[in-house]
């Protein structure tokens, strides 16, 4: 009977200890997300730098809008690259954070600060996201890390730097590293001809990651956006 | 002298029907990319860049009179040469078939004055030929589409040029066009002194140019150590110059080469013409 009783009592002990597990890992993200909605709408100017091997383009200076819960508009008058995953995939993660899973990982010290890493499974099948982990500075109450595996893109990293907008959750500067896939399109339609192609077979390659680096700064919080900025939206937000 | 030669030159060009014929031909194309391009021209875009649209979000215009005069200037890269074939392949041996030749040979001026005045006349019409592509796929693509950042899209890379950082490249692109066009001038009017007619002279030189086009366009290793020495490979030099950061030592070494090609082809044509028999 005594033995029933205690492994009744294990049972309990674990049951409870993972449930409250989730419960702190979703309480760090609330935490976050909580911070995140006190802007409703926000304007600020972004500088994206692109470092990736197979794209060649100077600093592009571009305006980024943002209205809760995850309405996001980034215009630039020349041309703005950014990953297609991953600059606002963590918008409609904090926007919602009911559809996911959250589970405590560890947590660790990172440049003398203490982080906590979350892990965020989406409930849904038909999610692109696969798995989200979340490096939370326990302290300031700060994302400053996240890597997104998708089902498209492959894994993103980005990293976030706080400075003015920290009471907000909105970094400085975002730095995301990406998986970068070859690019190759055939020489007749580039009419790229009398030029040599890199024969190197696709085993021997190294993978290569690429980085993009977008600055925020001139944050301008809470004004109103006029809905039209919204209309063309970004294709991520389209689709 | 030289100059009244040159100028006798030109109206022989500008009286024959032919030298109108390059005119029309690039018009009509440039006019018909224009209008493809503005009837349709996303979905080629979205074609060529889908790869690249996979993973990042683009944001801008792409589709702009930049890209489309770019477009048109690759595209016109093996029809040029011809169009200007038309008028320097027929300079001596046209002559020469029409039984003129012998007569303008009595006249006071020494065989290299009346070389080079044909081939001064053949490169002031290709630089009309040149100048009139600019102003139509230019001029007309920023009418149609206006100005933006340039996407320069080779078979592995991407390159994207701010727009303020474009107009002068296409100047300069503009000048190296007609510095490998001169080439072909010069190719064509050698040959023309070995023939007496002239559609052998235009064929060959269009024979040369596709060979070696093809030889550079194909991917196999052994060619790669043959490349260099094609000049077709330099009369893309123009290209170079949409290129970050820009290869100064590539595009001078070109420079030189097509100098120096045009120099040899000409020198050959002088020396050959000099000591050629005119029985006609």
């Amino acid at each position: 009977m005594k033995k029933i009783a205690s492994l009744i009592l294990i049972l309990i002990s674990f049951f409870h200890s993972s449930d409250s597990n989730a419960q702190d890992a979703r309480e760090f993200v609330e935490r976050i997300a909580k911070k995140f909605r006190l802007v409703h709408d926000y304007q600020a100017d972004a500088t994206i730098r692109i470092d990736i091997p197979f794209i060649k383009m100077m600093p592009v200076h571009a305006t980024v809008y943002f209205q809760q819960p995850d309405l996001l508009k980034v215009k630039s008058k020349g041309i703005a690259i950014l990953p297609k995953q991953g600059f606002d995939q963590m918008l409609h993660l904090l926007a919602d954070t009911l559809n996911y899973s959250a589970m405590l990982q560890s947590t660790q010290k990172e440049n003398g600060k203490l982080q906590t890493i979350v892990n965020l499974i989406p409930i849904s099948d038909s999610s692109d996201l696969i798995l989200a982990k979340l490096w939370i500075d326990q302290d300031a109450q700060l994302l400053t890390k996240a890597q997104l595996t998708t089902k498209t893109n492959g894994t993103i990293v980005s990293e976030y730097r706080y400075g003015a907008q920290s009471k907000y959750a909105l970094p400085d500067s975002i730095i995301f590293t990406i998986d970068t896939r070859k690019f190759k399109i055939p020489k007749a339609v580039s009419a790229d001809i009398n030029t040599n192609s890199d024969r190197t077979p696709e085993g021997d390659k190294e993978k290569k990651k690429g980085k993009i680096t977008v600055r925020i700064e001139h944050y301008v919080l809470n004004k109103g956006i006029p809905a039209e900025i919204f209309k063309g939206k970004n294709k991520e937000n389209e689709e | 002298m030289f100059l009244k030669l040159t100028w006798i030159e030109i109206q022989k060009i500008a009286a024959k029907p032919r030298s109108y014929i390059g005119m029309i031909v690039i018009t009509v194309i440039v006019l018909v990319i224009l209008l493809a391009m503005k009837a349709d021209g996303t979905s080629y875009i979205k074609f060529v860049t889908q790869s690249v649209e996979q993973s990042f979000l683009v944001e801008g215009k792409i589709l702009n009179g930049y890209l489309v005069c770019f477009i048109i200037l690759q595209t016109l890269i093996i029809q040029i040469p011809l169009l200007v074939a038309l008028i320097t392949g027929d300079a001596i041996s046209g002559e020469a078939g029409a039984g003129t030749l012998r007569f303008l040979l009595t006249k006071p001026v020494s065989r290299g004055s009346i070389i080079m005045s044909k081939y001064c006349a053949g490169s002031l019409y290709t630089l009309g030929l040149v100048i009139w592509l600019g102003i139509l796929a230019l001029g007309g693509g920023l009418l149609l589409f206006g100005p933006g950042d340039l996407v320069v899209i080779k078979s592995e890379e991407i390159i994207i040029l701010q727009s303020s950082d474009v107009f002068w490249r296409f100047m300069l692109a503009i000048a190296l066009a007609f510095l490998a066009l001169s080439l072909v001038g010069a190719l064509s009017m050698l040959l023309s002194c070995f023939t007496d007619n002239s559609i052998g002279p235009i064929i060959i030189t269009m024979a040369i140019i596709i060979l070696f086009t093809i030889i550079g366009t194909l991917d196999v290793p052994i060619f790669d150590h043959v490349k260099p020495f094609l000049f077709t490979t330099h009369m893309i030099v123009w290209r170079s110059l949409f290129e970050r950061p820009l290869p100064m030592h590539d595009i001078m070494c070109s420079i030189w080469i097509l100098l120096g090609h045009t120099i040899v082809f000409l020198a050959i044509a002088l020396i050959y013409f000099r000591k050629k028999d005119i029985l006609s």
